[in-house]
């Protein structure tokens, strides 16, 4: 199996810079950006599978980068992470396409294991960092 | 003889006026004529009887037939219907997206034109500030009506979407309580408990997003019955054949009889007018019936309401399974 590349979107620096070390460690090719215009830019140049996404963001927001997401690269699976899960934001974030809906704080070796899936989805509906 | 037999059974109208009738008539007469009258009278009032009671047993299979004519042609309808309904949302949805987009991109230039008259009130000018103070405020509102639009747009597209699932080995029983771990910190600040009976579920392949829509929106229904708090009971049980049952209970008000057969049709809603679309659960029953499953609900007078999911051990069909990716979550 290939190398499963994540994109993690948060405006907090310190929480990406962390998760980059953490996941990287776990085996995955790891990106970070700041926020959704960020993210969104990122995409264009690199192949990216998940999406690890936070829904509470200054400016563009998780909910508006996650439609845009979906918009322009279909099959990238996105999962929502938020500090403060509301279920209007859950409905909506689920309605819009994304893969899951994570709260924090989250535990290691849950969120690889939903970053796994994502990338199995992803593969099964024909996308692949490959492309 | 399955059924009744081939004499009086099946054939219904017919049967009545088989040949066998006149013989038994004329075996009756024949009797009487040769036998006294006694054993004639007897087999003439047994042929009788026969007669009524095979006349009675075809109306009953005819009426059992146009029951069941009925029933079929009711679904056929109604799922005609459902993709009716579907076309015609997604195609008033995208005709009206445009110009919402259009409506959005003026508002958001009338707010760049009115910098000039910002600079005047920073400059002091009093008329600037109150014409100012108006003109954002008829903005603000511009956008946010704006925004209630195209959240209706988007759930009718949503539901007028062909649900195209994307299977993979699932563990039920954690996907629904991440939905209950969401759902429970607005519930515990309303005075709702939500009781955790989850049972041991065998691996099903299902899609995960959409089932995780699909509990949520159940959730959050229940959740909304119970304004004044009350108990959400979220159960989970193997069924037959390797089918599974997800079960979400409330101890609410319940579903008036009146209006159980309509909770699934899209924009049915009892909600305030700007509370809810009523397309939550008519889109609902389209993903569990994409998934190869099946949506019902239940109420008792004052004990309720209860929606059922039951699921296939693997979703969907292989056709739809293939279109999956062009499908899949195009955002709208």
């Amino acid at each position: 199996m290939s190398e499963i590349k994540v994109l993690v979107v948060d405006d907090e620096s310190d929480f990406v810079e962390l998760f980059i070390k953490r996941f990287t460690r776990r085996g995955f090719s790891v990106l970070g950006a700041g926020g959704g215009a960020e993210a969104l830019t990122l995409l264009k140049g690199v192949a990216v599978d998940v999406v690890v996404l936070d829904v509470k963001m200054p400016g563009m927001d998780g909910l508006e980068t996650l439609k845009e997401i979906k918009k322009r690269h279909p099959t990238v699976q996105v999962i929502l992470l938020t500090g403060h899960g509301s279920v209007k934001s859950g409905i909506e974030g689920m309605s819009y396409g994304a893969y899951d809906y994570v709260l924090k704080p989250f535990s290691l070796d849950d969120l690889v294991e939903r970053i796994q899936s994502a990338y199995h989805r992803r593969a099964l509906v024909g996308g692949g960092s490959g492309a | 003889m399955p059924d009744g037999g081939g004499l009086l059974g099946p054939s219904g109208p017919l049967a009545a006026r088989s040949p066998v009738w006149p013989l038994l008539l004329g075996l009756a007469a024949l009797a009487a004529a040769t036998a006294g009258p006694w054993p004639g009278l007897i087999l003439a009032l047994a042929a009788g009887f026969v007669l009524w009671w095979a006349s009675r047993r075809s109306a009953g299979a005819l009426r059992r037939a146009r029951e069941e004519s009925c029933e079929l042609s009711e679904q056929l309808i109604q799922s005609q219907k459902m993709a009716a309904l579907g076309e015609l949302a997604a195609g008033i949805a995208h005709e009206i997206n445009n110009p919402l987009g259009i409506i959005t991109q003026e508002a958001e230039l009338l707010g760049l034109a009115l910098e000039p008259v910002e600079a005047a009130q920073r400059d002091g000018s009093p008329l600037a500030a109150a014409f100012l103070a108006e003109l954002r405020d008829g903005i603000g509102e511009i956008m946010r009506q704006v925004n209630r639009c195209s959240d209706i747009t988007h759930k009718m597209l949503n539901f007028a979407r062909k649900v195209a699932p994307v299977c993979q080995p699932s563990d039920v029983n954690r996907l629904v309580e991440d939905m209950v771990a969401l759902v429970e910190r607005e519930a515990t600040k309303q005075d709702t408990r939500i009781v955790r009976m989850y049972g041991e579920l065998p691996r099903v392949t299902t899609d995960p997003p959409l089932l995780r829509q699909v509990v949520l929106n159940l959730l959050n229904n229940a959740m909304q019955a119970l304004e004044r708090g009350g108990m959400i009971f979220v159960t989970t049980r193997a069924a037959e054949d390797g089918q599974i049952a997800i079960e979400v209970r409330d101890t609410g008000p319940g579903i008036p009889a009146a209006h159980l057969d309509k909770i699934f049709n899209p924009f049915f809603t009892t909600k305030a007018p700007g509370m809810g679309t009523g397309l939550g659960l008519a889109i609902s029953q389209r993903i569990v019936v994409g998934l190869g499953g099946t949506l019902t609900a239940q109420s008792l007078p004052d004990a309720g309401a209860a929606f059922v999911i039951r699921l296939p051990a693997t979703c969907g069909g292989e056709g739809e399974r293939r279109h999956g990716a062009a499908d899949q979550g195009t955002g709208h």
